[in-house]
């Protein structure tokens, strides 16, 4: 991380830095929390913002902390879902995002993976994001996700059999 | 899938890359940039001189209204001494015990937020103060009762 933290301060030069490095993780992980990209926008930014606002010295949240946020707003979210309009389906559906950054060279690859990710049931779908692309530690994925550190172990391992199994056109 | 598999196809999973953030969250974001806040030092000093100013007026508070109540009570003596008998001057006050007390009415913290968004404790504390002067040649007995509130900002190591 910027030295920009240690006195205190934290430039617009450190933020931008450290959205960039987090935030597109944040949204991957959002986006497979909720059915709607604005939604998933919508908990990225306000789980942002709410472990900021947490931090009792003016230094970057960790990482977990935000995964957890988004997690957890996303439960309150699916619950009230239900009360939605169906305007919202009708609107937003139909515009699937795409979770990876899709080069020329490895579209085919990177959508082959978002369909076998989407194909993966959630409880193991979250660990591996934030292992793989979270960075985070199976004792961080335990205190996101409120599950036991093994637990994390298991289900990420399985998760990876299962979405080899989906994959092995584009990988080897 | 052994575990040299895995690591393999751990490896090759890092190299797809999570989607850039499009534009109009990237913005969003940006707006919610912390503000830049003063070094805590700064920050803590300013409350020890609002502490120490407040500590200063706990006691300066009673003390000028015990001067301000001796002042009253002489020249009331000795106004009414003059109504009285105009010729005999009155014989002034002579407080003999003046009693300084402070009573703990009620405490409480309240938590608030500094324009930065960092959280500030301050301790509220409401006392009464209480002056009594007597003069017991002339079987005197005065009290006076002020409430005084009194609002300490304290640290807020932990959130």
């Amino acid at each position: 991380m910027s030295s920009g933290y240690q006195d205190g301060k934290f430039a617009k030069t450190d933020w931008d830095q450290w959205l960039a490095e987090h935030a597109p993780k944040f949204l991957l992980f959002a986006r497979q929390q909720v059915r709607y990209e604005a939604d998933a926008q919508d908990l990225v930014q306000d789980a942002v913002v709410e472990c900021w606002r947490r931090q009792a010295q003016n230094t970057p949240p960790a990482a977990g902390q935000i995964f957890a946020t988004i997690r957890r707003r996303a439960i309150d979210f699916s619950r009230r879902e239900g009360r939605r309009a169906v305007r919202e389906a009708t609107a937003a559906e139909g515009i699937p995002k795409e979770w990876f950054d899709s080069g020329i060279e490895d579209q085919e690859r990177n959508s082959l993976m978002q369909e076998a990710m989407s194909k993966l049931p959630g409880i193991y779908r979250d660990v591996v994001t934030l292992k793989v692309w979270g960075e985070l530690t199976f004792a961080e994925i335990a205190s996101a996700l409120e599950i036991p550190a093994n637990t994390a172990a298991s289900r990420y391992r399985y998760g990876l059999e299962e979405l080899r199994k989906h994959t092995k056109q584009g990988f080897m | 899938m052994t575990d040299h598999e895995l690591e393999i196809f751990e490896r090759q999973l890092r190299q797809v890359k999570p989607a850039p953030v499009p534009e109009c969250l990237q913005a969003r974001l940006n707006q919610q940039r912390p503000a830049e806040q003063k070094p805590v030092q700064v920050l803590e000093r300013s409350r020890v001189r609002v502490s120490n100013f407040l500590r200063l007026l706990q006691w300066l508070t009673p003390a000028s209204a015990a001067i301000l109540l001796t002042v009253a009570v002489v020249w009331r003596g000795d106004q009414s001494g003059r109504l009285n008998s105009p010729d005999a001057a009155a014989p002034a006050l002579k407080a003999d015990d003046i009693k300084i007390h402070q009573e703990l009415i009620s405490s409480f913290d309240a938590v608030a937020r500094l324009p930065s968004g960092e959280p500030v404790r301050f301790r509220c504390q409401t006392w009464m103060d209480q002056v009594a002067v007597s003069d017991s040649s002339r079987g005197l007995f005065i009290e006076n009762r002020t409430p005084r509130i009194e609002v300490v900002p304290i640290g807020y190591e932990t959130y």
